[in-house]
């Protein structure tokens, strides 16, 4: 049998509290599966679990290496919470921050029914850059990972590291202003636990300003070396609660559209056109960046992509079911400055 | 005593005396991961590595390979064939795993009603030294699978890192003419071959994943519809990452790439995946793997059920690459687990 790595957190209040309102919730029947994630069998992973019974709420868990976004479960590509008797099930999503943005803007989508959902609200405090973390450990086996006050402590055979948790955490997660997810006004009864209520997002983007500086060469030099390692398994699509298309534009083959192959080009093109595709929905949990088997991270597009739809349209994903995103909404006065003028 | 020796920092002179002949190919750390690529300056080459990232298959089968490329003269098409495969390769570093992986690899390409010319001329010209592994992760099972951290089997040379210094051993006739031609090398002493046994002996004791495979055989041959795949698949999100880590997989797609502009175009072949919803896709718009359930489960057949049966031996090496690779740590040990906890709950109905 294979055991599961505990991870040793500060966390263990949120965790007796969402696990409290999970068994509530399955009791009463308020929702029919559940899902969350559970402890990982290696350090720095968790895994994501769906349970349907009081008893499993035990495996549930929370800690900084929650890492994936549940909300890519439940979006329509994935139709399995059907029961073929009952019809559509209700689903119980634990749901940091991100996670609740994802949900939401995915109704805002037409996506998913919030009214079969029930976000379970957790505060969160970020999730730990693993791949960094390998990275800097480099060529030795990592056992035993924690997380206590600043530090995460990394643990080997013969070697122990801390490195500050605040510098350690994901890129995104340095920057995030919510953290609980949005408390949605349409439906009141949708939010459980801790949720908040946000009004307009102040945001200076000076994460990004050392990138923006750069020159287009050293831009296209810094992505280029990024993406270089590329091997197109796809991980990030799969992972992205926003990459929900029934046939993805680089896998569509009458005709192909775009090449297959590891070739710069084509890995670059794929990139490119998949963070196009974000704009104005990325809801910048991370998860694109860490699940890359290759340690890729494509925060920095993230972020520059957040930063445009700021700028131009004043909005930010994930907060309102109601208010159409600006990709799939037209106003008279959007900027057009691509367009042509008249004489 | 058959065995040499020489010392790592000599590895420049090993490399320098066999580039002239060889496409020499290293573990070398890309991005912050360690992967085989030609080398052509000692200074890139890293010797202190648990394992690689990216399996050395790619290099005898590599995620883009171009079969031939073609040109349009007039009407007529003149087709340019690969001009590289008698290109004498080299592999140096394979840790033992990978090294059994090339045989699965044979068996695959060589077997049944066709040949692949380009690996099997690949496979005839590339030399391989092999590089006991001294520390196996917690993910490591190839005790498991039939091998052992220190086998020598689908090598050539085979090398044993003793801390300053590697320990040779020549292991096929190929592998014993290389021997022979560097001349530089030492003769080992017992005490080398006899550290050589005890680092093996510690290395299979370090090894704690453990499996009976052929019971796992036995379930999954009788399990083709047990719901256990609908759990199993449940927290998949259908990546690639575990098939494309793979030093076995071996599915391919071909491609014609036509460049009208330049009257030219090639004939490719890329890595396919079982993983993805264009495998076995037909053009009539059927897939016989149309989710995920079947996509997970055909993974897990073809390595332990479809490979006994073809090839007689289990189509997995032991390397724990889908274990450490998979993003939502739904992975190979526990999904066994969960296969070999069917037969249990058999037992226990039958003696109830």
């Amino acid at each position: 049998m294979v055991k599961s790595m505990g991870l040793e957190t500060e966390n263990k209040e949120i965790e007796n509290n969402l696990r409290e309102i999970a068994r509530g919730l399955l009791k009463e029947k308020k929702v029919d599966v559940i899902i969350g994630y559970m402890e990982g069998t290696l350090p720095l992973l968790s895994q994501p679990i769906i349970i349907d019974s009081e008893e499993d709420v035990e495996k549930l868990i929370w800690n900084n290496l929650c890492y994936v976004n549940l909300a890519k479960y439940l979006v329509p590509r994935v139709p399995k919470f059907v029961n073929p008797e009952k019809g559509n099930l209700t689903v119980g999503v634990i749901s940091k921050g991100c996670v609740g943005r994802g949900l939401i803007h995915l109704a805002s989508e037409n996506k998913i029914n919030l009214d079969e959902i029930k976000i379970i609200g957790i505060p969160c405090n970020g999730v730990v850059n693993r791949q960094r973390i390998e990275m800097e450990i480099g060529e030795k086996e990592i056992l035993e990972v924690s997380v206590f006050g600043d530090n995460i402590i990394v643990k080997g055979k013969d070697f122990e590291r801390e490195f500050p948790y605040d510098e350690y955490m994901n890129d995104l997660c340095k920057t995030c202003k919510i953290r609980k997810p949005p408390l949605v006004s349409k439906s009141l009864d949708l939010c459980v636990g801790e949720c908040e209520e946000y009004s307009n997002i102040v945001d200076d983007f000076s994460d990004i300003s050392e990138f923006e500086a750069l020159t287009p060469e050293e831009k296209w030099n810094q992505i280029t070396e990024e993406l270089s390692v590329c091997t197109r398994c796809y991980a990030c699509r799969e992972a992205c609660p926003m990459c929900y298309c029934n046939l993805c534009f680089v896998d569509q083959n009458k005709p192909v559209w775009f090449g297959k192959t590891t070739d710069l080009p084509d890995v670059f093109v794929y990139h490119l056109i998949r963070a196009m595709h974000m704009a104005g929905r990325c809801v910048a949990c991370g998860a694109c960046s860490l699940v890359c088997p290759m340690g890729i991270d494509l925060n920095k597009i993230n972020r520059k992509l957040e930063k445009i739809v700021k700028e131009r349209f004043d909005f930010t994903s994930g907060l309102d079911p109601d208010v159409l995103p600006p990709m799939v909404d037209f106003k008279l006065e959007d900027a057009q400055e691509f367009a042509l003028e008249e004489d | 005593m058959d065995e040499k020796i020489f010392a790592k920092k000599d590895i420049g002179k090993l490399l320098e005396e066999l580039v002239p002949e060889y496409k020499f190919y290293a573990p070398t750390k890309i991005k912050g991961n360690i992967a085989f690529k030609e080398i052509t300056d000692v200074k890139e080459i890293e010797l202190d590595y648990l394992n690689s990232k990216v399996p050395p298959k790619d290099v005898l089968f590599p995620q883009k390979e171009i079969i031939f490329e073609y040109k349009y003269e007039g009407k007529d098409v003149i087709i340019e064939e690969r001009k590289d495969l008698e290109d004498k390769i080299l592999i140096f570093g394979v840790r033992p795993c990978d090294a059994y992986s090339f045989k699965l690899l044979e068996d695959f390409f060589a077997s049944g009603d066709f040949q692949d010319d380009i690996f099997l001329k690949k496979r005839e010209n590339a030399t391989i030294i092999g590089l006991g592994c001294n520390t196996p992760r917690q993910s490591c099972f190839c005790t498991s699978v039939g091998g052992h951290p220190f086998q020598k089997e689908s090598t050539d040379v085979y090398l044993s890192d003793l801390g300053d210094i590697f320990l040779v051993e020549a292991i096929s006739d190929k592998g014993k003419s290389l021997v022979k031609k560097l001349t530089w090398l030492s003769d080992a002493k017992k005490a080398d071959v006899d550290k050589a046994k005890d680092l093996a002996k510690q290395a299979e004791e370090s090894i704690t994943t453990k499996f009976n495979f052929d019971l796992v055989t036995k379930v999954l041959d009788e399990n083709f519809e047990h719901p256990v795949w609908q759990e199993i698949s449940e927290s998949c999100i259908g990546c690639s990452s575990c098939t494309f880590l793979c030093p076995t997989c071996t599915c391919f797609d071909v491609i014609d790439e036509n460049d009208e502009y330049n009257n030219r175009g090639r004939r490719i072949r890329i890595w396919d995946t079982c993983q993805s919803c264009l495998y076995t896709l037909e053009t009539s718009g059927h897939n016989p793997r149309p989710a995920k359930i079947q996509r997970c489960r055909n993974r897990i057949m073809h390595k332990f059920s479809y490979y006994p049966s073809n090839y007689d031996c289990l189509g997995c090496v032991g390397c724990g690459r889908c274990i450490t690779a998979c993003p939502v740590n739904n992975e190979l040990r526990l999904i066994i687990d969960k296969i070999l906890e069917i037969e249990e709950k058999s037992g226990e109905k039958v003696s109830a």
